[in-house]
C-alpha cells in the first residue's frame, strides 16, 4: 500500500510478542500422550492413552461402564490429576495447572451432565446467566446473551420459568444452553441423555451436532449404541484401560465382525 | 451479581434456617450484653461515688451547739470543702420517713436519727482529701464518726472487676457459640447448596467467587444476631427502668443507665466480623474437602 510516498506493509493489530504464536491455531485442541489413570493400583482405568483431537471435531466416547469414559473427562476439567503422561488443552498441559489457574481453564470448557446439574429453584435464566456472572459480565449484556443461547437451544421465553418445572429433555437443553453461554472451545457431554428417552436423546444429539458446526469441539461420551449409528463419527473405544479409534463410525468395526469380541483389534489402535 | 445479591439470594431461599441460626445468635449475644449493662451500670455507682466529694459527720448525742458551730466554721474555712450543712436528729428522721412508707421505719424515735454535719468537697480533691478530713474530724470530742463512702467504693470497685472478669468469660463463650452456629448454619447451607457449589466450580468460579456469598450470610447472621440480643435487652431494660424506685435511684446516687451506643455498635460489629470468619473457616474447609 503506497501511503506518503512510503511503502507501508500491514501489521496485525495483535503483534507477534514471546506469547503469540501462530501455529497454535493448527494445533489439536485436545493431546492425550501416554496418559495413565489408576483409582486402584491393580485395576487402571486409562493405561498410556494417546490421542489427538483438532479444532472442531464432534467426537463420540464410547465403552462399557467403568470403561473410563467420565474418568477421560473429568481429567480434561482437571477434577481428577492423570497418574503419568499429559493432556493439553490448547497447547496447555493440564496436569501442570496450578489450582488457581484451573478456573481459568474451566471458563474454555463447557460441561453437560447426565442428571443436569440444575439448581432447581432457580429460574432457567439464573442457571443459564452463571458462568456469565462468573466472568464478571454486565447485567444487561447477561441478559441478552442467556435470551439468544436460550433461543438456540429451543428454549425462546422459558427464562423466568423455574427449572423445577421443566421436562427432563428442557433441563438437559438448559444444561446445554449453560455450558454454551461462555462460547468455549471445547464442549465435553458426560452422558448427557442416559436420563432421556430415545427420541429426546436424539434431538439432544443434534443440538450438539449444530453446536458443533458453530466450530465448538464436542466430546460425547455414552454407552446408548444407537446414538453412535445416527450418524458416522469418530468414535473412541474405552475398553479395560485401551482405547480403540474408530475415524468413522462404529459402521466400520461392525463390517469387520469383531466390535464384540476385541474392539482393540479394529480400527485405528491409539493405546 | 454481586456478592451481597448472591447471599440475599441464598437467605431468601434457606430462610428458616438462616432466621434460626440469627436467633441462636442473640440468645448467646443476650448473655454478653446483660453481663455488660450489669458491668457499665456498677461502673457508673462506682464513679458516681469514688467522685462523690461527701462525707458524713455524725455528731454524738449531746454535742452541743456551740461545738457543732465550731466544727462547722472550722469546716467552711478548709480548703476544697465547699458547703456545709447541719441535718438535726428531727430533719434526718423526716427525709428517711420521706422515703419510705415502712411502718418500722415510721414508728422509729427521733434519737435513732443521729444529728449530722453533711460536708461537699470539690469532686477532683475528693478521694485524699476527705481521707484527711475525717482523720481529723474523728478525732473531735462531738463526732461520733465520719463516713466518707470510700468503703463503699472499694466494694463496688471489686464487684466491678469481678463484673469485668464473669463478663470476659462469657465474651469467650458467645465466641464459641457464634463460631460454632455460624459455622453450622454455613455448613448446612453448603450442603443443600451443593449443586450450586458444584456447579460454580465446573463452570470455573475461583474458590474465593464462591466464598463470597456465603462470608456475606455468616456477617449478616452475626451482625442481626447481636442486633437482635440488643434490641431484646432494651426492651426488658425499658421494662425494668419504667419500674426502678425512684427512692433506690437516689439512694444510691443514679438512675441505670443502657449500653452506651459504642457499645452496642461493637457489639454488633464483633458479631458480624464473628460470623465472617466463622463461615469462611467453614467454608474454606468445606470447598478444600
Amino acid at each position: 500500500m503506497e501511503f506518503g510516498g512510503k511503502s507501508r506493509a500491514f501489521r496485525s493489530a495483535l503483534r507477534e510478542g514471546s506469547r503469540f504464536d501462530p501455529a497454535a491455531s493448527h494445533r489439536p485442541v485436545l493431546t492425550f500422550e501416554a496418559v495413565h489413570k489408576a483409582y486402584r493400583a491393580d485395576c487402571p482405568v486409562l493405561r498410556g492413552l494417546n490421542l489427538e483431537i483438532a479444532r472442531g471435531e464432534f467426537v463420540f466416547i464410547t465403552g462399557p461402564s467403568g470403561a473410563g469414559k467420565s474418568t477421560l473427562l473429568r481429567l480434561l476439567y482437571a477434577a481428577e490429576n492423570v497418574d503419568a503422561g499429559r493432556i493439553l488443552f490448547l497447547g496447555r498441559e493440564i496436569g501442570r495447572l496450578t489450582d488457581g489457574s484451573i478456573p481459568f481453564l474451566r471458563r474454555n470448557i463447557g460441561i453437560i451432565f447426565q442428571d443436569f446439574k440444575l439448581v432447581k429453584n432457580w429460574s432457567v435464566l439464573d442457571n443459564v446467566a452463571l458462568p456469565l456472572e462468573v466472568l464478571g459480565l454486565p447485567p444487561r449484556v447477561i441478559r441478552t446473551r442467556v435470551g439468544e443461547v436460550l433461543e438456540r437451544v429451543g428454549l425462546a421465553g422459558r427464562g423466568a420459568d423455574l427449572a423445577s418445572v421443566l421436562s427432563g429433555g428442557e433441563q438437559q437443553r438448559v444444561a446445554i444452553a449453560r455450558a454454551i453461554v461462555g462460547e468455549p472451545a471445547l464442549l465435553l457431554a458426560d452422558e448427557p441423555t442416559g436420563n432421556l428417552d430415545p427420541q429426546l436423546a436424539v434431538d439432544i444429539l443434534g443440538l450438539l451436532e449444530d453446536i458443533n458446526e458453530t466450530g465448538v469441539t464436542v466430546l460425547f461420551a455414552t454407552h446408548d449404541r444407537s446414538l453412535l449409528d445416527v450418524r458416522p463419527r469418530r468414535v473412541v473405544v474405552l475398553d479395560e484401560g485401551k482405547a480403540t479409534d474408530v475415524p468413522n463410525g462404529l459402521d466400520e468395526l461392525n463390517e469387520s465382525n469383531e466390535l464384540n469380541d476385541a474392539p482393540e483389534l479394529v480400527g485405528r489402535r491409539v493405546a | 451479581m454481586t456478592p451481597i445479591e448472591r447471599a440475599w439470594r441464598g437467605t431468601k431461599n434457606d430462610w428458616r434456617l438462616h432466621a434460626l441460626s440469627v436467633f441462636s445468635v442473640a440468645v448467646a449475644f443476650v448473655c454478653l450484653a446483660s453481663a455488660l449493662l450489669v458491668v457499665v451500670n456498677v461502673s457508673h455507682v462506682r464513679d458516681r461515688w469514688s467522685s462523690t466529694g461527701r462525707a458524713s459527720v455524725y455528731l454524738k448525742k449531746g454535742a452541743e451547739r456551740e461545738q457543732i458551730a465550731t466544727i462547722e466554721r472550722a469546716l467552711r474555712a478548709s480548703d476544697g470543702v465547699t458547703g456545709v450543712k447541719f441535718v438535726s436528729s428531727d430533719d434526718a428522721r423526716h427525709e428517711m420517713t420521706g422515703q419510705t412508707d415502712d411502718p418500722i421505719i415510721d414508728s422509729l424515735p427521733t434519737e435513732a436519727f443521729p444529728a449530722s454535719l453533711e460536708v461537699s468537697v470539690q469532686s477532683e480533691v475528693a478521694a485524699g482529701r476527705l481521707e484527711k478530713l475525717a482523720a481529723q474530724l474523728g478525732s473531735l470530742p462531738a463526732v461520733d464518726r465520719v463516713e466518707t463512702y470510700a468503703a463503699w467504693s472499694d466494694r463496688l470497685a471489686a464487684l466491678l472487676a469481678g463484673g469485668v472478669t464473669a463478663s470476659g468469660l462469657l465474651a469467650l463463650v458467645v465466641l464459641a457459640a457464634v463460631v460454632s452456629v455460624v459455622s453450622s448454619t454455613i455448613r448446612l447451607a453448603l450442603q443443600r447448596r451443593r449443586i450450586e457449589v458444584e456447579v460454580l466450580k465446573l463452570v470455573g468460579a475461583t474458590d474465593d467467587y464462591v466464598r463470597r456469598p456465603y462470608v456475606v450470610e455468616g456477617a449478616v447472621q452475626g451482625g442481626l444476631g447481636a442486633l437482635l440480643a440488643i434490641g431484646l435487652l432494651g426492651t426488658l431494660f425499658a421494662i425494668v427502668e419504667s419500674r426502678f424506685d425512684s427512692s433506690f435511684a437516689t439512694l444510691i446516687g443514679m438512675t441505670p443507665s443502657f449500653l452506651p451506643w459504642s457499645v452496642a455498635l461493637a457489639l454488633i460489629v464483633s458479631g458480624a466480623a464473628l460470623g465472617a470468619i466463622a463461615a469462611l473457616l467453614s467454608v474454606r474447609r468445606l470447598l478444600s474437602a
